[in-house]
């Protein structure tokens, strides 16, 4: 009979689209998350109304996890194959998600806060977790948020993009055609999700809160910013001194695990401690050109 | 009415746009398989109700006698089941999963 282990001994000609290992990969966390007695989201790509954007393209698996359940399923998951290569505090500037790869399904982050929403990433949760529907990918019915607040996610996400043409796509069929009644809709979930400050990027009213802790990290985000800029951001929407402190220390580390994705293999201590130096380096020069590029206009 | 088998407790399920072939995922870890031709068939009949003559109707999708090939196809199910992917399913149960190819 015509079966073919795509991951162990692929047949020439048989291949296994993007799309079907990405909604396996959600499969699978389903799957782990029942068994574990852990909660969890579904957010974007595979797992989106497909009538919010249609024909909308996706290359990973994105979920939500209840905070407190974030290490339980990080080590049943590193028990089934997936290998964590980027951590949460150096996944991006909001520290929000960790991205794991399985040789079978992908790429996959798994978020412990869905960046812009509020007031604490347990209340953020508890809010979407509380209007929860489902929808099957991979063949296992799924929990995701409803419709609105999907919607809302998107553009919570797409005001992170900055001048992405797959986020701007995002916003003018979630957003800018939308009717009054559905704008009202996610707006109401933006303020269930106390989610004021992320999304005036999208209304253009970002700058209504430049005393907001976070009015930083949304304005390097959206517009643009050098890398000390970014670090100076994340310092300053860090909440408490010890806090701070952390994020302040791990600005001028080297992300090793970022570095071996990269290089592609493990990288030596001479790298570790050529990158150490390089990056601070880098920040100031980036710096200096922007100061420079100010200055001429 | 049930189908004959459903997808096991460890199986991820999704057929192929054009139904050419059926992708089954062992879960949580894989591996990946890609049931074509005859093999996809098999799956989606197995797992399509009724089960009363779902051997015959694969024989007649695929053109052969039911004689000619119920030996391969019962073989084929059997290695299907052995990783769990397939599960037989009594005709009175109440089958959640009957139906996973649409």
């Amino acid at each position: 009979m015509a079966a073919h282990e795509a991951a162990e001994a692929p047949a020439e000609g048989v291949t296994v689209p993007l799309e079907v290992r990405i909604g396996f990969a959600h499969a699978c966390l389903q799957w782990v998350a029942d068994r574990s007695g852990a909660d969890l989201l579904h957010v974007k790509g595979a797992a989106l109304d497909p009538t919010l954007v249609p024909g909308r393209g996706f290359s990973d698996a994105d979920v939500l996890a209840r905070p407190e359940h974030v290490r339980m399923l990080l080590d049943e998951l590193r028990r089934h194959g997936w290998e964590l290569i980027n951590s949460f505090a150096y996944g991006s500037s909001f520290e929000h998600s960790a991205t794991l790869r399985h040789d079978d399904f992908g790429l996959l982050d798994l978020h412990r806060i869905f960046p812009g929403t509020g007031p604490t990433p347990e209340r953020a949760f508890d809010t979407l977790w509380a209007h929860r529907t489902t929808t099957v990918l991979g063949g296992v019915e799924c929990a995701v948020p409803p419709r609105d607040a999907q919607a809302a996610l998107l553009l919570l996400h797409a005001a992170r993009g900055g001048s992405d043409p797959k986020a701007a796509n995002d916003v003018e069929w979630v957003w800018t055609s939308a009717d009054d009644a559905r704008r009202a809709a996610i707006l109401d979930w933006v303020d269930r999700l106390d989610a004021g400050v992320g999304f005036s990027v999208i209304t253009g009213t970002l700058d209504d809160h430049r005393d907001d802790p976070a009015y930083d990290l949304w304005r390097v985000a959206s517009r643009g910013g050098t890398r000390m800029e970014e670090w100076q951001a994340r310092v300053r929407a860090a909440q408490g001194l010890r806090s701070k402190l952390a994020v302040a220390s791990r600005s001028v580390l080297v992300n090793v695990e970022h570095l071996t994705i990269v290089r592609g293999r493990p990288v030596s201590r001479r790298e570790i401690v050529a990158e150490f130096f390089g990056r601070p380096a880098r920040g100031l020069s980036e710096q200096v050109l922007r100061l420079t590029r100010r200055s001429r206009r | 009415m049930n189908a004959a088998f459903r997808p096991g407790p460890e199986a991820g399920v999704t057929p192929s746009g054009d139904g050419s072939c059926v992708y089954v995922a062992h879960l949580p870890g894989g591996p990946l398989l890609v049931l074509d031709g005859a093999a996809a068939v098999i799956w989606v009949e197995a797992t399509t109700a009724p089960a009363t003559g779902w051997v015959a109707r694969v024989a007649e999708l695929v053109g052969q006698p039911e004689d000619a090939i119920a030996a391969d196809v019962t073989a084929f199910v059997a290695d299907l089941s052995a990783r769990r992917l397939l599960v037989p399913q009594p005709a009175d149960e109440p089958g959640p999963r009957a139906d996973t190819t649409a």
